[in-house]
């Protein structure tokens, strides 16, 4: 009879996995989050905007030249001074847009004027921006005839990054950058939300399918009701697992072999000083946060420990969600009449999310502690902490408490779904779920 | 009370008698006793349903009548459910119902909806528990393993619509203990009886609805189970495809199953069922053999087609007549024929009442009135239903 079970697992996993969508999404999701992931690099590096060409117009005779020095590296635009009056100017067709810079620009920065034909692209407009800017800063410090100006102004300028270290018990210190943290931590909490809600939503729908065309009246002549709902929780729970572990192998080969392709030349060296710990912010040419960020990604050590993490907390949270989705789908008949019922389990997953979006901003808060021990929002609050290198024992004492209730959950839950199952016709509410549970 | 009998008749056939023996011997009858009560009434040979708890009619040429042999320890019912009671919530679904089903026969299980029927079926099949009683199932209580050895097709039935035919087959034959090459043999050769070979990779949802049945029905009895409980096994069948299932739940009570079967139409338990139990509000109110209940039930009552005048009939028969329907008569160029039947009172004889009849008008055909299986439906529920419940 245990066989059963196994029967039951293979089937399920077999519907899913055996099929095109399932490998579609496992396939492409990935992808899809590398390239968000990687879209603003890549469109940086390879976008190459339309030549334009612009008349400046310089009453002041100051900003054209500085303007010219500092457009070297925009291939792209062609600044051509002219003396044209601005009306003729802008009725030429081989300028594509027309500065205008008053005379007075200095004691009046607010009078220049960017015509242009299709809208105004930002790079230009940013740098337009700085070099007016500058030029007039410059010309008015330079009317307080201070010496040595330009020496003082190179020695006050900073580019700061804090570099966090924390100071573990052994005494080592560790880099830790709590934005990185942070938005590992939200990345796996909201993974997990998905995965339950998706995948616990799909154990419920199943149940209810399997009432509905009544093919349940035959399979349980043959299992006995628990047998077939563990079967189905765990079924889907090993489809939710491959999927994750297919990711994880994907995300480990993508780190390890195609980030060094993607990434900005350059990145890979800095990354390599930052890890040695020499390197220098200020010369940096990335953002400091971004090169952590670039850098523990491309660690595949610290990925499998999270994916492991992620992974246990996935399954508990799964099969103690999935338990209290499988109870739910037995006692109605459409999907139409879960949606009440449905809201005992979908409050404290969104719940748990909300805590385990904001626990980021203070990991180790006391109500953080707690929310991530209550098996209702600890995957989801446990998971945004962990990357805030948590004592592990807190992480495994959560995952005590998660599996433990998952069987208290799940006896509960079977008790209604042997009573649920044959229920028809009458959309039960939460009193009758509780009475089925007190049945002997 | 006897479990079974013995009927012996005068007739022909040999075969029979082998399989007489066998049955004996099987239940651990001593054979020699089987033997001479067999060969102390000269040459035995045909013997008709030679089942449990339906008479056995053994034909003997020395015998001029028929004479009835009761038998009790031959047959094994394979399920004793004793005094069981099932409640939910708001009603009581079973009130100490016991139900003997003997062994090779075919059962029918009778009684209006939300009788309590399927109650009992999921009781029987080890789905629900009941809250007081116990099944017995092949001479011990019956468990969780038991399961394998029933084979059960619910009314309310489905098959997972994304599976493949073939697969889905294999995964239930596997769920009731079949290892794969195993029911892959099994299956090919239960596709292609029902011809339905070519649908093995296609799926369920393309089938039609008489087809999905057949899946559903070659699920039910793949593993060869001893007990088979069939929940209106006929509808969604043409004719055609009713009578191969028919034949089907026959070939297999030949090969030995007991068949459970509950159903609305009567006509087929009449044409199937050895012994039936019409379960009506949650209670047991009549059980037994169908040929013998019909007897019973159609004591004094009696079919007639005459010539002559029936005002004179019945008023010559008096007060002996209960009751009696008088139908039209049928015209042929000897003068009108009439078809009457008539319920006499109990003590009135049939011999009297042929007597007073062949003084009267002439008669064309007599034969006793067997009510139909419908008319014994209707007539014990209406009663029962007429009762209070508490008196029951």
């Amino acid at each position: 009879m245990s066989s059963n079970i196994g029967i039951i697992i293979s089937r399920e996993v077999r519907e899913r996995v055996v099929k095109k969508s399932f490998i579609i999404t496992t396939l492409l999701t990935p992808l899809i989050m590398v390239l968000l992931w990687a879209a603003p690099v890549l469109i940086m590096e390879f976008s190459t905007p339309s030549d334009k060409n612009m008349a400046v117009i310089d009453e002041s005779g100051i900003i054209f030249p500085e303007l010219v020095k500092n457009a070297d590296d925009m291939s792209y635009l062609t600044l051509s001074h002219t003396d044209m009056p601005l009306d003729s100017a802008l009725h030429d067709d081989r300028y594509d847009a027309v500065l205008f810079i008053n005379s007075d620009v200095v004691t009046n920065p607010q009078n220049v004027m960017l015509y242009t034909h299709e809208s105004g692209s930002m790079e230009v407009e940013g740098l337009l921006n700085r070099v007016i800017s500058k030029t007039v800063e410059d010309k008015r410090l330079e009317k307080y005839n201070i010496e040595n100006i330009s020496e003082i102004l190179d020695e006050i300028s900073v580019n700061t990054s804090i570099r966090t270290l924390r100071i573990t018990d052994d005494g080592s210190e560790k880099d830790v950058s709590s934005m990185t943290s942070f938005m590992l931590g939200l990345g796996m909490t909201f993974i997990l939300y998905m995965f339950l809600l998706i995948y616990g939503q799909m154990v419920m729908t199943s149940i209810i399918e399997e009432k509905n065309n009544r093919v349940l009246e035959l399979v349980v002549s043959s299992v006995k009701p628990l047998q077939l709902m563990l079967g189905k929780i765990i079924g889907v729970g090993l489809v939710a697992v491959i999927q994750i572990v297919l990711w994880c192998a994907l995300m480990c080969l993508v780190s390890a072999f195609l980030m060094p392709i993607i990434m900005p030349a350059g990145m890979t060296e800095e990354i390599a000083l930052m890890n040695s710990g020499s390197l220098d912010a200020a010369t940096s040419a990335f953002d400091p946060d971004l090169l952590k960020a670039v850098a523990l990604f491309s660690s595949v050590g610290y990925l499998l420990k999270l994916f492991m993490y992620l992974t246990l907390f996935l399954i508990g949270g799964f099969l103690f969600y999935a338990a209290i989705f499988a109870a739910i789908g037995s006692s109605v008949d459409n999907v139409q009449d879960a949606s009440q019922l449905q809201t005992f389990a979908i409050m404290p997953i969104l719940v748990a999310l909300v805590f385990g979006l904001s626990v980021g901003n203070d990991p180790n808060t006391t109500l953080a502690l707690w929310l991530s021990m209550i098996p209702f929002t600890s995957p989801m609050v446990m998971l945004s902490r962990i990357p805030f290198d948590i004592p592990s024992w807190q992480i495994w004492v959560s995952l005590i408490i998660l599996y433990a209730s998952f069987v208290g959950m799940t006896w509960i839950a079977a008790k209604i779904y042997r009573v649920g199952i044959f229920m028809y016709g009458k959309k039960p509410n939460i009193k009758d779920l509780i009475r089925w549970a007190r049945y002997k | 009370m006897p479990l079974g009998y013995v009927y012996v008749y005068p007739t022909h056939s040999r075969d029979a008698m082998s399989r007489i023996f066998y049955i004996f011997i099987r239940h651990g009858v001593d054979s020699t006793i089987a033997r001479f009560t067999m060969s102390g009434c000269g040459r035995p040979l045909r013997a008709e349903r030679a089942r449990c708890g339906s008479p056995f009619f053994v034909l003997f040429p020395s015998l001029s009548c028929t004479e009835k042999y009761e038998f009790n320890q031959i047959c094994m019912d394979i399920i004793k459910a004793e005094n069981i009671t099932k409640r939910f919530t708001n009603h009581v679904a079973l009130d100490n119902v016991s139900v003997n089903i003997p062994e090779g026969s075919i059962y029918g299980l009778l009684g209006p909806n939300g009788a309590g029927k399927t109650t009992l079926i999921r009781i029987i099949n080890h789905i629900t528990a009941p809250d007081q009683g116990q099944v017995l199932f092949d001479r011990h209580p019956l468990t969780a393993e038991d399961v394998v050895n029933i084979g059960y097709l619910p009314e309310e039935r489905g098959l997972y619509k994304k599976m493949k035919v073939g697969e889905q087959a294999l995964f239930f034959a596997k769920l009731k203990g079949l290892k794969t090459r195993e029911a892959t043999e099994q299956l090919r050769m239960w596709f292609e009886r029902f011809g339905i070979l070519d649908w093995w990779n296609r799926k369920v949802e393309e089938l039609s609805k008489g087809m999905a049945q057949k899946v559903q029905f070659i699920v039910t009895v793949l593993h060869r189970p001893k007990l088979l409980i069939f929940d209106e096994p006929f509808s969604g069948f043409d004719p055609i495809n009713a009578e191969l299932l028919k034949n089907e739940i026959l070939r297999l009570r030949d090969e030995g199953a007991t068949v459970i079967f509950s159903t609305h139409n009567m006509e087929s338990v009449e044409a199937l069922c050895d012994n039936f139990t019409l379960i009506n509000r949650s209670h047991n109110i009549l059980s037994g053999n169908v040929a013998e209940i019909r007897r019973e039930m159609g004591r004094n009552h009696y079919r007639l087609a005459f010539q002559g005048v029936p005002a004179t009939l019945l008023e010559r028969l008096g007060d002996r007549v209960v009751n009696h329907t008088m139908g039209k008569p049928e015209l042929t160029h000897n003068g009108p024929i009439f078809k009457a039947e008539f319920t006499l009172k109990e003590d009135v004889a049939m011999h009297d009442f042929i007597s007073l009849a062949n003084d009267t008008v002439d008669i064309v055909t007599f034969d006793r009135a067997l009510p139909s299986m419908n008319e014994i439906f209707i007539r014990t529920v209406e009663q029962s239903n007429a009762t209070p419940p508490a008196q029951q």
